[in-house]
Parts: structure tokens; C-alpha cells; sequence
């Protein structure tokens, strides 16, 4: 859940989502769920020239499987606390395994 | 009946009577419920005449033969020797006759003294079917002597539909004459004479003695007003009503009955069939009688309108009940409705008027009898009854377009929604949650709700929402919670064997998948005994080791934290704290002290010139100093000197001094240093700095003369993180001493401390600075010349000015070719030394 946590709070900033068949797009986070299926607004493709199908389309929804990559602001984060936040999900998991 | 062969009854009743006057008071009048007024009539007649033994006797007892006693014993049973006996079954003897009793004590009762002749063959006749109707039941043998006829109706005084049904209209006026011939009755022939006298509309008790009628007086009037009824139906009604009062005993008789006061209907004076109707509807007590002047209007005015009213109203309680004051005046009408009027208006008094329902529109009636106000109310009802009829059809216009499973869909997202809002949303949620309440607390236009619903949750869009909604939510969140804490509970198998398989079936979900390999840990107690004994497993200082016990501080700071989170609430100062406060700061005590342990700062100083210190080893890692001011928010001032000290006593040893000194022949230092220095003086110094901040003056000596004792000085003054520590202390002791917050004997030897530092110093203080050329700010050096200026006396003073004067024309001069901003940066600087002298940088400059 540290990702789905961690990815909620990029909602409204800008991220360029990285495909696996490295299409590359940049977009307003509006939504993720648990899967990591990502919605995306106001969207531009990195490499418009290569995808010139795609420069109409505004807003897209990618599933989660099929995500390499999400380039992050690097602002938007709280480094300090996502690593107290991976301790924790760490000692979960350990109590888990237990 | 006749046991000895001879009328026994009549002759008892005869001797029983005839000597008791009828009249006389408290004899019969109890049981004399509806005494015959035709009796009692006749029976006064008799009563003037008075009763002669001689005339009544029939001399049967001197026929009976005194003797022929002997088969008395055969009559009667038993011996005449044989003892009566003391189990005598009195009551199942007088049960076994009660009938017949009671039956004599009604014919003794009311029974005439002498048959009633006068009763003309036809009344009989027209009474002997009904009596045996109604009253075959109770009366096994009506004996067909007629003056025991009229008696045996008298106990079954109900009226039944049938009977009175079945009563056919001719045959009633024969009967109501014959029942009138009968009685002699005042009244009744007036009324017959005089069709129209009004009746009495107030009632008033009446005096006489003989106050109840008898049923078939009740019915011969009936049949008498039926009579006249029918006459005054053939005749035009008058127009104008002329109610007369009639003379008073007139009144009494005909309609006093004692101790129940006769409420007259309103009645038009024509329609003489009203009497009877009162009294049979009597028995029930009248409520809500309108006044007499209703009755006052016209009926052909009424007439109509009334008959129209009595269509919606559904069973009105007899005699008043109704809404409309003029509903009950007018018996009159509804028997006007009735096809056998006579035949049916006595069994309905008691139950009160049933309304007819002919062919009326239920609505209509309503409204035309409302008043204006009733009318608007009315209509206002009954269009929002439609709104809401209109609301509820558009509504139901989508049903059935989910089916159960969509439903069921919708509330497992919805649940989900919940989950992810839980307990374990601190857990689970960490990253988002905390994120979320730092963003919140660092942005101060938001406003404080918005911060707590954000702080508690994913709510925070809602923020206008009622509190209630809120209640909701979080019952509904506890009972999610519950559910799933219940099905955690549950132990999970991640894989089954079926029962004749060769194999394993493993599965997964997304929190667990798959496990791909189950490899079992070898030794997972060697782990957690090196964190909870770090002494032992502490022993060689390797990367590792230090890292894990960092991690170690960090799981413990992490489950303050969260115990944080559980704090009970503020407890009001005065109060005793109550149980759970007590308990949540024991635990916290218990995690601090775990904290305490896990930095291994109470670990003995090794003696050895090598030895590292776990603390200062683990100091050595960034994230165990970043940890550093989180464990201050901890920990107490005892705790917080212990640091200060370990830190100090090691200061050669740590880190950033260690490595912190200009290498020879080199300008800069390592990346990795500078990044450690900074790291530092970033998160280390400033909880040492807060604390010293507050030290008192005792407290920073010893500091500082442990510090000379234990550690190279030199060596420290050469460092960043070394002077910084100096100035520290240096700076602190002057304000406490500018302040005069210390007596004379800690001034004393804070000066004696100091001098032994300037001693150190006072030959290499040009050796304090970084070297020449490096592209450092090397303010850190200016500030702690300043804080030794401050505190030095004036030979010390002229000594630093003398040892330092070339760095400050150096500066100056530099300041004067190097861009403004630079300049101004390294003349502030120098100033900072030159200020704490008393001097300033603008001399030299001019």
C-alpha cells in the first residue's frame, strides 16, 4: 500500500507516466487506485511526432500493469518521511511474514 | 308445576300479593324494571277495592287430607326414621330449579293480583308470537293463562334486528291500538288527540313514583307516534314550526325517567315519532347535545344539506359524537331515508345513525361543509399529498434498473472506500496521511477544520457537511473496521493440499501474492536478540551493525510516534488523570526508555585510545543524525545532558572533527565530509544549541573543561564542527555572566576555564582558519573570535587583535576587489570580531 499511499499525494501535480511499450506521457495525476491504474488529464505525449495519434486525445486511464515508470516531481516529495513511511510498511510486512 | 294437583302459583302469588299494597315503597320497586304501566294502572284500580281473604281463598287447603301421611316416605324417599343428613346439597337443589325460581320471583314480582281480562283477545294474539320468539330461550313453559303473558318478555330486553324486522307495517297500527286500549295513559291520548304538541326539547327528572315503562308501553308509544307519523306524512309539513311547551306533568309522564335526564333532540313539533326514538337511544348517555334553538330552522332547509352530510361521515357515536353540531338534531331525516322507517329506527338508537353511503362522492360533502379556514387547510393537505404521490411516481419510474448484484457492486466500493479510511490507515496510509497533515499544518490559509478532516481522513472535500453525517460515517467506519479485523483474524492459508493430491495449491492476492519459493529463515532469533542486546552483538563496528542499530533508534521513534498519535486528550489541569491517560504515559515511558537503550549511550567509555563509542559510531551514519533532533522531542533535560556530554567527551572522535580538518597542502575537503559537516551542523547542533541555550553557568564550565581535559583542542580548533562546539560554549557563559544570572564563585572559574582555553589558543588562532584560497564561508571562525573577544580581558584582547590583524586587513582588502555582494558578506563577517572589540570594520575601511 506504500505506493498507492505515496501516489495519492500526487494527485494534481504533474507526472510522466512511462509505458511499457515506451510511450512516454505527461499529464495532471486525477486519480489512483490500488492496482496502481492511473488516470491522467490534460495529457501531451512526449514524443508527439512518433504518436501523432494521440495528440487529440486529452485525458487517459492506464492500467497499472502496464506502467514502467512514473517520473515525479521532485518537490512533491518528502523524502524524510517516505523513508519512515517504507520503515513502517517494512516492519508490517515482517509482522506479517511472521 | 302443581304438585299436589292444584294451581300452586296462583294461589301463592295471590296470597303473597294481597295483602302488600303495590305502591308501597322498597317492596318491589328494585326489581320492578319495567313494570307494566298498564299493570300498575290496573292494579291501583284493584288496590282501591282491597283484597278480601275470603274472596281470593279457593278453599283448597281444606280438601287436603291430613292424614295418609304414611307414603310420604315413598314421595319424598328415605325412612322417616333415617336423620336428615348434614350433606344437604342446598345449592345443587335450588340449582336444579333456579329456572323455575327465578321465573316465579319475576311473575311474583310484577304479577297482577288479579288477570288482566281487560286486554282485548287481539293484543294476545299479536304478542304471542314475539313472546315466543325472543323469549322461548329463558321461558321453557309460558303458561297460556294471560296474565302471565305480559311477564315473560320481560327478562330478554334485547333488541333484535330480526324481531323488529319482521314487524310488518299493518300490522303495527292494530297493535299500537290494542297496546293503547290497553294502558291509560294521559299523555298518549293527547297526543293522539292533538297530533302536533311539540315535544320537550330540555329534559327535567321526572317526580312521579313509577318511573320505567314497560317494554310494551315503549312500543305501544312507538307505534302510536308511527301512527301519526304516517298521518302527518300525508299532510304538507308546516312551514314554520310552533314549538310548544307542554303542561309539566305532561312532561313527566311521558318522558321523565328518573335519575337520567332526558336530553331532547332538536325536533320540528309535526313529527311526532320523536319520543320513542329518545327513549330507546336514552340508555346510552347523551353527549354533546347541540342546543335546543338548532332545531329552531325550518326543515325544508335542512332537509337536503343534512341528508348530503351524513354521506362521508363513517359511524357516529349515537348521540353526539359528530363533528357538526347539526348532524345528531335530526333523527328525524334519517328516518325519512329509511324504506321501513319504524321497523328500523329502534335497533339503530343504540347503535347510533349508520350512514346510509348512497351514491355520494366522498369529497364533495367535505368541502361544501367546511368553513372557509377548514377549506384552504383542507386543500393544502391534499395538494401536497399529490406533490408527494407525483415525487414518489418519478421516483419509481427507475426502479428495478440495478439488479441486487450492481447493488452489491456499489456497496463493495463504497466499503472499500471505508477500509482505506480505517485504523490502519496509519499503517497502511502512512505516507499519505502524515503527508497530507504536514501539508495541511505548513499551509496556514487553511482553515483549522479543513486541516482536521484532512488529518483524519480523506473527508476533507466534505467540509461543509452536517456533523451528523459525520456520526454516520464513523459508526459505519468502526463497524467496516470490526468486520475486517475479524476476517484478519481469521488465519490465512496461502495454500491448501487436497485431500489424494500429490501437490500443493498455493495462491495469493494482491497484499500477499503468490510466494513463488518458500524458503524457510534459518535463524530469525539472532536477529532480534542483537536488537534487543546490543551490547553483546555490538562488538565489532562494521557498516552494517551500525546501520542496523540506526534502524533500530528509527523503529523505536517510529512507535513513539504512532503511540503519540493515541494520546488520550489534554487532561484538564486540577483533574486526576484517569486510567487510560495513566496507562498511555506508562507505555510511553516504557517505549522512551526503549529508545534510551536502542542509541546505546549509557554504554561504558571504553579506556582503549581506539575505541569508538556505539553512540558516536552511530552518529557517524546520516540518518542516525538526522534522527538526533527527533529523540531530543523525547527525551528529558537529564537525558538530553547525557548527550551533550558523550558528544563532547568524543568530539575527537567523531566524524565530522576527525575529518573535518583541512588535510595539508589541499584547499577543500572531501564531499563526503563537507556533506557529514553539514549534515551536523544541520540536525545535530541546533538540539545542543537549544539545550545548551538553557544551561546554566556550572553546567557549560565543566562541559568546557572536560572538553580541555579529554580532547586535543587544537586539533578541534581547526575544525568546523570543533568551533562551532567552542563558540557554543564560550557564548552561552558570556550572556549568563552579562546577564548576572551566576554568583561570583561560578564566574570565578568559568574564568579560570576560559583562560586555560585561551592559553591553548592564543599561539595558533591564525591556524583556526581555513586555509588560504579555500571557497568556504569561514564566518564560523569570525564568530567564535567574537564570542572569545566578548569574554577576554584586555591583554587577552590585544593579543587576539595583534594575532588576527593581518586576516582583517586581508579581508578588507578582498572585500574591496571581489563583487559587492561577497565583499559586503566578508566585511560583515570581520566586523562581527571587530563589533565584539568594540570597534568597527568603518575605521579601517576610512
Amino acid at each position: 500500500m506504500l505506493f498507492f499511499s505515496f501516489f495519492k499525494t500526487l494527485v494534481d501535480h504533474e507526472v510522466t507516466i512511462e509505458l511499457k511499450n515506451d510511450l512516454s506521457i505527461r499529464g495532471t495525476l486525477k486519480s489512483v487506485d490500488q492496482f496502481l491504474n492511473i488516470k491522467l488529464d490534460e495529457i501531451q505525449v512526449v514524443d508527439e511526432v512518433k504518436y501523432p495519434h494521440l495528440s487529440a486525445v486529452k485525458n487517459v486511464f492506464i492500467r497499472g500493469s502496464v506502467v514502467r515508470y512514473v517520473h515525479l516531481p521532485a518537490n512533491a516529495v518528502d523524502t524524510a518521511l517516505l523513508e519512515d513511511a517504507t520503515r513502517k510498511e517494512a516492519a508490517a510486512q515482517a509482522n506479517k511474514s511472521k | 308445576m302443581s304438585f299436589f294437583g292444584f294451581d300452586t302459583t296462583l294461589s301463592r302469588d295471590r296470597a303473597a300479593h294481597a295483602p302488600h299494597p303495590r305502591q308501597a315503597p322498597g317492596f318491589s320497586q328494585q326489581r320492578d324494571a319495567f313494570a307494566g304501566l298498564s299493570g300498575n294502572s290496573n292494579e291501583k284500580a284493584n288496590d282501591d277495592d282491597g283484597y278480601d281473604f275470603e274472596d281470593t281463598y279457593d278453599g283448597l287447603g281444606e280438601q287436603l287430607d291430613e292424614g295418609d301421611d304414611e307414603f310420604n316416605d315413598e314421595t319424598f324417599g328415605g325412612g322417616s326414621s333415617a336423620a336428615p343428613g348434614k350433606d344437604f346439597d342446598f345449592f345443587g337443589s335450588t340449582a336444579k330449579v333456579a329456572n323455575a325460581i327465578n321465573e316465579e320471583q319475576l311473575l311474583y314480582a310484577r304479577g297482577p293480583k288479579k288477570p288482566t281480562q281487560a286486554a282485548p283477545p287481539s293484543y294476545n294474539q299479536d304478542r304471542q308470537p314475539k313472546a315466543s320468539s325472543y323469549a322461548a330461550a329463558t321461558k321453557p313453559k309460558p303458561q297460556p293463562v294471560p296474565k302471565h303473558q305480559v311477564p315473560t318478555e320481560i327478562p330478554e330486553l334485547k333488541p333484535e334486528m330480526s324481531l323488529w324486522a319482521t314487524t310488518s307495517p299493518e300490522a303495527t297500527p292494530a297493535k299500537n291500538l290494542s297496546a293503547h286500549a290497553a294502558v291509560h295513559y294521559l299523555h298518549i291520548e293527547n297526543q293522539l288527540q292533538d297530533p302536533p304538541p311539540p315535544q320537550p326539547n330540555f329534559s327535567q327528572p321526572a317526580p312521579t313514583t313509577r318511573k320505567y315503562k314497560s317494554l310494551e308501553e315503549v312500543e305501544a308509544e312507538i307505534l302510536a307516534k308511527k301512527q301519526a307519523k304516517l298521518a302527518a306524512a300525508q299532510q304538507p309539513p308546516p312551514s314554520q314550526p310552533q314549538p310548544q311547551l307542554p303542561p309539566p306533568n305532561q312532561l313527566n309522564q311521558q318522558d321523565g325517567w328518573p335519575g337520567r335526564p332526558v336530553q331532547g333532540f332538536p325536533q320540528h313539533p309535526q313529527l311526532q315519532m320523536q319520543p320513542p326514538l329518545q327513549q330507546l337511544e336514552l340508555p346510552y348517555p347523551p353527549r354533546g347535545m347541540p342546543p335546543p334553538q338548532q332545531n329552531q330552522r325550518p326543515p325544508q332547509n335542512d332537509r337536503t344539506p343534512e341528508h348530503l352530510q351524513r354521506g362521508p361521515i363513517p359511524q357516529p357515536g349515537p348521540g353526539g359524537q359528530l363533528p357538526f353540531p347539526q348532524m345528531p338534531a335530526n333523527p328525524q331525516f334519517q328516518g325519512n331515508n329509511m324504506p321501513f322507517p319504524m321497523g328500523i329506527i329502534p335497533p339503530q338508537g343504540p347503535q347510533g345513525p349508520q350512514p346510509p353511503f348512497v351514491g355520494i362522492p366522498p369529497m364533495q360533502p367535505q368541502i361544501m361543509q367546511m368553513t372557509e379556514e377548514e377549506r384552504i387547510k383542507f386543500l393544502e393537505e391534499e395538494s401536497k399529498r399529490l406533490k408527494r404521490n407525483h415525487k414518489i411516481a418519478q421516483l419509481s419510474r427507475y426502479n428495478g434498473l440495478m439488479t441486487p448484484w450492481d447493488k452489491n457492486f456499489i456497496t463493495r466500493i463504497q466499503l472499500q472506500q471505508l477500509v482505506s479510511v480505517n485504523e490502519d490507515s496509519f499503517n497502511e496510509d502512512f505516507y499519505y496521511q502524515v503527508y497530507m497533515a504536514i501539508r495541511a499544518r505548513n499551509n496556514p490559509q487553511q482553515p483549522l477544520n479543513q486541516f482536521a478532516q484532512t488529518y483524519l481522513g480523506q473527508q476533507g472535500a466534505r467540509g461543509g457537511r452536517a456533523r451528523r453525517q459525520d456520526n454516520h460515517l464513523l459508526r459505519m467506519q468502526q463497524q467496516v473496521q470490526r468486520a475486517v479485523a475479524a476476517a484478519k483474524a481469521r488465519p490465512k492459508a496461502s495454500q491448501i493440499v487436497l485431500e489424494g493430491s500429490l501437490g500443493k495449491i498455493s495462491f495469493g492476492n494482491v497484499k500477499t501474492p503468490k510466494p513463488l519459493l518458500s524458503i524457510k529463515k534459518q535463524d530469525t532469533s539472532g536477529v532480534t536478540e542483537s536488537g534487543q542486546k546490543p551490547t553483546h552483538a555490538f562488538a565489532g563496528i562494521d557498516r552494517r551493525s551500525i546501520l542496523a542499530a540506526a534502524e533500530d533508534i528509527y523503529r523505536c521513534l517510529l512507535d513513539l510516534d504512532s503511540h503519540e498519535r493515541k494520546h488520550p486528550g489534554p487532561s484538564l489541569t486540577g483533574q486526576q488523570p484517569d486510567s487510560n491517560t495513566i496507562q498511555w504515559f506508562e507505555a510511553r515511558d516504557a517505549l522512551i526508555a526503549k529508545l534510551w537503550r536502542s542509541m546505546r549511550i549509557m554504554e561504558p567509555i571504553k579506556e582503549e585510545p581506539n575505541a569508538l563509542h556505539p553512540f558516536i559510531a552511530i552518529l557517524s551514519v546520516k540518518k542516525a543524525k538526522e534522527a538526533i533532533p527527533r529523540v531530543f522531542r523525547y527525551i528529558d533535560l537529564q537525558q538530553r545532558i547525557t548527550i551533550l556530554t558523550m558528544i563532547t567527551i568524543s568530539l575527537d572522535q567523531v566524524d565530522v572533527i576527525k575529518d573535518g580538518r583541512y588535510p595539508a597542502e589541499t584547499l577543500s575537503l572531501s564531499n563526503e565530509t563537507k556533506k557529514k559537516i553539514e549534515g551536523f551542523s544541520q540536525y545535530v547542533l541546533p538540539p545542543l544549541l537549544s539545550y545548551v541555550g538553557d544551561a546554566q553557568l556550572d553546567v557549560i564550565t565543566g562541559l568546557l573543561g572536560i572538553l580541555l581535559d579529554r580532547v586535543n583542542v587544537l586539533l578541534l580548533s581547526q575544525t568546523q564542527i570543533g568551533l562551532a562546539f567552542l563558540t557554543m560554549f564560550t557564548s552561552r557563559a558570556e550572556i549568563i555572566k552579562q546577564a548576572g544570572q551566576a554568583d561570583d564563585q561560578g564566574v570565578l572559574k568559568w574564568t579560570q576555564t576560559y583562560d586555560r582555553l585561551f592559553e591553548i589558543l592564543e599561539d595558533h588562532l591564525l591556524d583556526i582558519f581555513p586555509p588560504h584560497g579555500a571557497q568556504v564561508d569561514d564566518m564560523y571562525v569570525w564568530q567564535f573570535l567574537a564570542s572569545m573577544a566578548v569574554g577576554a580581558n584586555m591583554s587577552q584582547q590585544q593579543k587576539m587583535v595583534s594575532a588576527v590583524k593581518d586576516r582583517v586587513n586581508e579581508n578588507v582588502q578582498a572585500s574591496k576587489t571581489l563583487p559587492q555582494e561577497m565583499g559586503q558578506h566578508k566585511l560583515a563577517n570581520t566586523n562581527l570580531f571587530l563589533r565584539a572589540l568594540g570597534l568597527d570594520i568603518d575605521l579601517l575601511l576610512s
